[in-house]
């Protein structure tokens, strides 16, 4: 009787610790879902258009800034106030389709955005 | 040949303790400077050696950077690390965070340096312009085959162990030409006392018999007084004698160890040096139980006890007293002189060292004393009191 009550409050742990992994994870994934929302609503949705890939953009910023904080930081810096001087794509690209609307995200969605842009391309882990 | 053998032992002994001394120091500081110079040399072929790969691993970071180019560009299409089976690679980022890499062990790598050995790998690091694929620092890395590092080793041992010998050798060659000086003075003063003696020799004998044959009852006090003071004299002259061939001849004389009573020995001694206790109005007390006996040669026990009971009367002030105690294993004698100090005691067995230079004597007899006990594994142990008197313990 004691050895089954014992055993039924171990299994009432294991549920509990898994209910809040689940939960965790599931909110991590929700976290990401969304930032994949912005990112594909507010980058991917306007650089269709243009005729060099986001993927390029992404290694002009990691052949300049190199690690993944400083390509963030850069990123952020950019699209929160894009200027010509700051920006690396080329120049004929700018005159032809202007330089990039400055973001409307706040703080959090750009950090997001920009999070899964890393996520996307970053070279880690895919080299062989 | 036999005075300067023994002269000769009694000088190296003193003179390989300053030797050894001189050339411990000698040595340290010779060992001293080959440390240093073999420091330099080891960091200066290190160097070389690092110098020499550099210009290799310079050429493969190149190759690697130029794979790497390739890669960036084509990241879409190709994904494969360049690599090159001459060589192991890695790529870091500009926070330090490696990005990829072949390399044995990626963990030790030391980013702010250009190039260095662990012992096992020579690791060259090239620091990027253009961060392609993100990797600000390439580190190109080869095998250490240790070969500059066992030459190294062995051009120090052998030049070190030659300049060290050289050193030494010249180290041993000036203490000889320090100690020239010294060794002629000592040689000098031991070529006069051995001089003197074979002179003493015939006319202390001649004093001493002849006293003993002049009838005393027959002479008036006033002669019989100044007879026994020539008779005292003699008997000192004869014991600093006796002394004296002791150390110039004991080495060439074998011993001639047997049983000897030392009971029957001491009370003679102490007979024979009651008269020249009188002078100083000495009295002797004994308390010497019969039949002890000593495996020694007779000649150098009497030598032993002679030389405590001289210095006993000599170190003695007058009307004093001397008590002399005799059991199996243990001869005392105790004195009520002037004693010494604590530090002057462990010097009291060196040649020629006088306690008290107003007292006559050439401060050998305690060192006779030191030989002696040393021969027969005695113990000497010395207790004295300033003002007090000196207890002397012979153990055996």
């Amino acid at each position: 009787m004691v050895g089954s009550g014992r055993r039924s409050l171990v299994v009432g742990r294991w549920i509990r610790a898994l209910t809040v992994g689940a939960l965790l994870l599931g909110s991590a994934q929700l976290l990401a879902d969304r930032g994949k929302n912005i990112y594909e609503r507010n980058c991917v949705a306007c650089h269709r258009k243009l005729p060099v890939a986001l993927d390029k953009f992404f290694f002009n910023y990691l052949l300049k800034y190199s690690s993944e904080r400083r390509v963030k930081e850069a990123l952020q810096r950019f699209l929160k106030h894009p200027t010509k001087k700051k920006a690396l794509a080329s120049e004929e690209l700018i005159n032809q389709y202007g330089l990039m609307p400055k973001t409307e995200l706040s703080d959090t969605e750009l950090r997001r955005a920009i999070d899964t842009y890393w996520e996307t391309y970053k070279v880690f882990g895919k080299i062989k | 040949m036999s005075a300067s053998n023994a002269t000769a032992t009694s000088i190296s002994h003193s003179e390989r303790r300053t030797l050894q001394r001189f050339l411990g120091l000698y040595a340290f500081l010779a060992l001293l400077i080959l440390i240093l110079g073999s420091t330099i040399y080891y960091k200066l072929q290190k160097d070389l050696m690092l110098q020499t790969k550099r210009l290799e691993l310079e050429e493969y970071s190149k190759e690697l950077i130029d794979g790497l180019k390739l890669l960036h560009i084509y990241f879409d299409r190709y994904r494969t690390y360049p690599r090159n089976p001459l060589y192991r690679s890695a790529i870091y980022d500009a926070d330090s965070v490696r990005i990829f890499s072949t390399l044995d062990d990626p963990e030790g790598v030391q980013l702010d340096k250009v190039i260095y050995t662990t012992g096992r790998v020579i690791q060259y690091i090239h620091v990027l312009d253009s961060y392609y694929l993100g990797a600000k620092y390439v580190v190109v890395e080869i095998d250490d085959d240790r070969k500059w590092f066992v030459q190294t080793w062995k051009n120090i041992l052998l030049y070190g162990g030659a300049l060290l010998a050289l050193f030494l050798t010249a180290g041993l060659v000036l203490v000889r030409l320090f100690l020239a000086p010294m060794r002629h003075a000592i040689r000098l003063l031991d070529r006069f006392i051995k001089d003197t003696t074979h002179e003493l020799n015939t006319p202390v004998n001649a004093i001493l018999t002849n006293i003993e044959m002049i009838d005393t009852e027959h002479l008036d006090e006033k002669t019989t007084k100044k007879i026994k003071r020539i008779e005292i004299g003699a008997r000192t002259i004869s014991n600093i004698y006796q002394d004296l061939t002791y150390l110039i001849l004991h080495h060439k004389i074998a011993s001639q160890n047997r049983e000897v009573d030392m009971s029957h020995l001491v009370q003679e001694r102490i007979d024979y040096f009651k008269i020249l206790g009188e002078s100083k109005k000495i009295e002797f007390e004994t308390d010497i139980q019969p039949g002890v006996k000593l495996y020694i040669d007779e000649g150098k026990a009497a030598r032993l006890v002679d030389n405590l009971l001289s210095n006993a009367i000599k170190y003695n002030r007058r009307g004093g007293e001397i008590f002399v105690r005799l059991r199996p294993g243990e001869l005392l004698v105790q004195d009520t002189g002037i004693g010494m100090d604590q530090s002057a005691i462990k010097d009291v067995f060196k040649r020629y060292k006088r306690f008290d230079t107003s007292v006559g004597g050439f401060g050998i007899g305690l060192n006779i004393v030191a030989m002696i006990a040393k021969e027969y594994n005695l113990h000497i142990d010395i207790r004295s009191k300033k003002e007090k008197g000196s207890e002397v313990y012979v153990r055996w």
